[in-house]
């Protein structure tokens, strides 16, 4: 491809919203009532959520979603994709950078800064995302977000072309969709004349350029970034090039952003100040949202029923869909189950077995939604094949038993066993031995009243069908801490199944490629599934222009299985007050506050 | 009496290392480490080893174990993997905090329980008696979640005379001046105690009740009133005095529950959340300051009933 790639993001939001696509999940009426200017508003915070880190190269442990809402208020990304336009697309004014241009076949991003002023009046320049860079390419053992081969190993040289322009060589071609998405998101610029520097007090340099000097920069930045109390004086935190400023951070978890005055870009806050207010529990958060005493709440999934009595109290109840899919893992691994789980038969026939329009209906309250494949269902994108959208495997427990007994299994007490050991068609498969019961174990997480019932029904369901399983409920993190990629051999490899997405199993990037969950290599791949077909689609969907590259590999892991897929809950149900306009729930999970305002 | 002190601060400190060694040995042993658990699920294989390294996980157990003790013994009881901050601090911010909400209602309960359990054993087997027996026993069988939630409901709620939440302030002097808003937790907490030390004392009056000193008292003309609250008082305080030393880690251990629904995060939910997090700095900190008050409550019981009761004190001579 030798013609220049642009704005191919923009065109795709515009043909969705020209098309109509709507994520259905708005927040208060964007455009009612007149506009108060100023006003503070409240926002409650997920429980126990604890902020604790603001500057932009977050590390392990620092990553959590309301650090980074806090903090691109404050230090504006070079670009941010979110559901403000009715599709999770990019949104321009909330970045640094006009849209990228591709050309070199997808090997060259050329990229223009828009004119934006630093609080000490600096303009943000080409330097500014040059120190980000040499600061993670020299301590990117200690970026959280780092992947092997991905940001920054895939960027050859970095080019300053002016104060205002550079350009990116990639080290192969990527996709554009993709490397926009989900690489050039992290890269937030950060003010070199004042951050670049070795100790308290130091004299600002280009200490960045050398790596022993990026490194000697980022341990003092990131020891200073560990000081919580000191975040609404330390003058490194007040450097603030977006429409906020850190007025107050205390270590219990509650912040304060005030309206950034020297702010110049054209997003600029209506608002005072937000408060980010933590809860020590949703029932705590529950009895102040009943109050009145929260702006923007929540109510946990048990109380929706009272929607009514919390609209009356002056509130809109709303479900925030999130850019996640939910599902259950197949251990391919296991020493006892793996061969069964390899038959993609066994899949479908337990794909089969999962009611997800009930238990989204009755057991979430209708706050979850089914999902059948690997890409988001809600809201609506270019990427959804109509594969997934047309569900290949609807509920139906007699197709999914006849599925079982047609390969050679017989029922007996309720659990099926293997009669006809073999891989022909009508045998169970290679593998599986004579005699071989269908019994599975799944590690769940604990904690959820709605995961609990999910996990019975499911039980239930399986049951009808001659599999027998048995529930093992557990933390979150004892749960993540046992399912782990492993080898046959391994002790760590007697997991079977595990569930742990009572908040949503995988929140996507914007560009919702499978290649860490789904791809043979991907750290996360926590099945250690392997498929040579998908490794090829999911190789496409990253590095090819071909914008069809991930529908297609989305029909095709629909189909083959790869997890169970379960619905999807909502990231929360918020009750948000009727005088609190302006807000999109965005299904990235951020948040724009410099968007919302009272109306009077 | 200083060769018994002596003798149980020792005792203490082996109990307290035997607390950390059994308590280390339990965390660790746990397969996987904490890693998954504080960096999620989308952790990067590159993540979970930087981090293991980072925090000393790929060293040996023996160890691991002796740079934490080194560490102790400088004062340092660690980072918090998750907040950003040293435990030291954390457990200082939040002691106070509980102190203030379990240290009023105990003395709440305490004021109500020993006059009512005196006033019960007086008028033992009336109805007045068996009335405020079953009172106190639904008080004290409704779980803690139970009766704050019905508090909340009916003071913030249906009558609004209270806030729904404890003060939200991180200072001491600002709790007090919201001292509306520590109403409904107070009373949350002093409920159940009031149960329980009130039972405590009405079997201690009744037991000094039937005592000959009693009837000798009154052989001499003294009134009802100063029998009760002169002779009686004093002696049945004593199980009252043990059982707030072996209080005293309640005290400090906070109230998960209480501070769950008011929203005030005190110890009991810097414990429960560091053990949903594996923030093992955390949980060994506080098990190590529930420890010291276990033994310096046990402790002070037993110095306190000797004060109290020369029987005691000869018996620990």
């Amino acid at each position: 491809m030798k013609r220049p790639l642009t704005l191919a993001v923009i065109g795709a939001a515009v043909t969705l919203l020209a098309a109509g696509c709507s994520s259905g999940d708005q927040g208060s009426d964007a455009k009612g009532g007149t506009a108060q200017q100023g006003g503070s508003v409240t926002f409650a915070m997920p429980p126990n959520a604890t902020p604790n880190w603001i500057f932009p190269i977050g590390t392990p442990g620092h990553l959590a979603s309301f650090n980074g809402s806090i903090r691109q208020e404050v230090f504006l990304p070079l670009y941010t994709y979110d559901g403000t336009s009715g599709t999770v697309a990019l949104d321009e004014k909330a970045g640094v950078a006009k849209p990228p241009v591709y050309s070199n076949g997808g090997k060259t991003v050329d990229i223009k800064l828009n004119d934006l002023t630093w609080a000490s009046g600096q303009k943000v320049t080409s330097r500014d995302v040059e120190f980000w860079f040499n600061l993670v390419k020299a301590n990117k053992a200690q970026w959280g977000n780092y992947n092997a081969g991905d940001l920054p190993d895939n960027v050859a040289k970095f080019d300053t072309v002016s104060d205002t322009e550079f350009k990116l060589e990639l080290t192969k071609a990527y996709n554009p969709d993709w490397f926009t998405a989900n690489q050039l998101t992290y890269v937030t610029p950060i003010p070199q004349a004042v951050w670049d520097v070795q100790s308290a007090g130091g004299k600002a340099g280009d200490y960045d350029r050398t790596t022993d000097g990026a490194k000697k920069v980022f341990k003092y930045l990131t020891g200073e970034a560990g000081k919580l109390s000191e975040y609404a004086s330390n003058p490194l935190w007040k450097a603030a090039d977006g429409p906020f400023t850190v007025k107050e951070f205390t270590t219990t978890g509650q912040v304060t952003l005030a309206k950034n005055p020297k702010y110049t870009g054209p997003d600029t806050a209506h608002l005072d100040s937000v408060t980010f207010k933590p809860f020590t529990s949703s029932d705590a958060e529950l009895n102040v949202v009943r109050s009145g005493g929260v702006d923007y709440g929540y109510l946990p999934a048990l109380a929706v029923s009272q929607s009514k009595s919390i609209e009356n109290a002056g509130y809109q109840v709303k479900p925030w869909n999130g850019w996640a899919i939910t599902y259950i893992p197949y251990n391919f691994n296991n020493p006892a189950m793996g061969a069964v789980f390899k038959q993609l038969y066994v899949r479908q026939a337990v794909q089969m077995s999962i009611d997800q329009s009930t238990i989204s209906r009755v057991l979430w309250h209708d706050e979850a939604a089914p999902g059948y494949g690997p890409v988001p269902q809600q809201p609506v994108s270019k990427y959804l094949s109509p594969t997934q959208q047309t569900n290949p495997y609807p509920f139906d427990l007699n197709k999914a038993k006849a599925l079982l007994t047609s390969h050679g299994w017989t029922i007996a007490n309720g659990v099926a066993s293997c009669a006809q050991a073999g891989s022909g068609a009508t045998q169970c498969g290679a593998g599986i031995k004579a005699g071989t019961r269908l019994k599975f174990t799944i590690d769940s997480q604990s904690g959820s009243t709605e995961t609990d019932n999910m996990m019975q029904e499911v039980q239930s369901s399986l049951s009808k069908i001659g599999i027998g399983l048995s529930i093992k409920a557990e933390p979150l993190n004892s749960v993540l801490d046992h399912t782990a990629q492993c080898k046959p051999s391994q002790s760590s490899c007697s997991w079977q199944l595990s569930f742990f997405g009572t908040a949503g199993s995988w929140y996507f990037p914007a560009y919702p490629s499978g290649e860490q969950i789904f791809s043979s290599t991907g750290g996360t791949n926590l099945g250690s599934y392997v498929d040579p077909a998908v490794d090829d689609l999911i190789k496409k969907s990253t590095s090819s222009t071909d914008p069809a590259a991930l529908q297609d590999y989305d029909a095709y892991v629909t189909k083959s299985l790869p997890v169970i897929w379960m619905p999807n809950p909502a990231y929360q149900v918020s009750a948000i007050k009727k005088n609190l306009r302006g807000v999109i729930q965005d299904p990235l999970a951020n948040i724009q506050p410099q968007r919302w305002y009272l109306a009077k | 009496m200083t060769r018994f002190l002596a003798k149980r601060i020792g005792q203490a400190i082996v109990v307290i290392f035997f607390v950390t060694v059994i308590v280390f040995l339990l965390l660790h042993s746990v397969p996987g480490g904490p890693a998954h658990g504080i960096l999620g699920p989308k952790a990067s294989p590159q993540a979970i080893a930087e981090f293991n390294r980072e925090h000393g996980f790929d060293k040996s157990l023996f160890q691991q174990y002796w740079a934490y003790l080194s560490e102790l013994f400088h004062g340092d009881l660690g980072e918090s993997y998750t907040l950003n901050q040293s435990v030291a601090s954390l457990i200082g911010q939040r002691i106070p905090k509980t102190l203030v909400l379990t240290g009023l209602s105990t003395l709440v309960a305490l004021l109500v329980a020993i006059p009512l359990g005196v006033w019960q054993a007086r008028r033992r087997k009336g109805l007045a008696d068996y009335a405020v027996t079953t009172l106190v026993f639904v008080g004290y069988a409704t779980p803690v979640f139970f009766l704050a939630l019905i508090l909340v409901i009916v003071f913030t709620q249906k009558t609004q005379l209270l806030p729904p939440q404890a003060p939200q302030t991180q200072s001491i002097a600002g709790l007090f001046a919201d001292s509306r808003a520590l109403i409904l937790p107070v009373l949350a907490g002093a409920i159940a105690t009031v149960a329980a030390f009130s039972r405590y004392m009405r079997s201690a009056v009744l037991d000094n009740l039937a005592e000959d000193y009693v009837r000798t008292a009154r052989a001499k003309g003294a009134s009802e009133r100063r029998v009760v609250w002169l002779h009686i008082m004093r002696n049945s305080l004593t199980p009252i005095i043990a059982m707030l030393g072996y209080y005293l880690p309640v005290l400090f251990s906070g109230a998960l529950v209480i501070e769950s629904v008011f929203n005030y995060p005190g110890m009991g939910l810097l414990f429960w959340n560091a053990a949903q997090t594996s923030d093992y700095p955390i949980l060994l900190g506080a098990v190590l300051v529930i420890a010291l008050a276990t033994v310096i409550g046990s402790l002070l019981a037993d110095v306190l009933q000797a004060l109290v009761d020369p029987r005691v004190r000869g018996a620990i001579r």
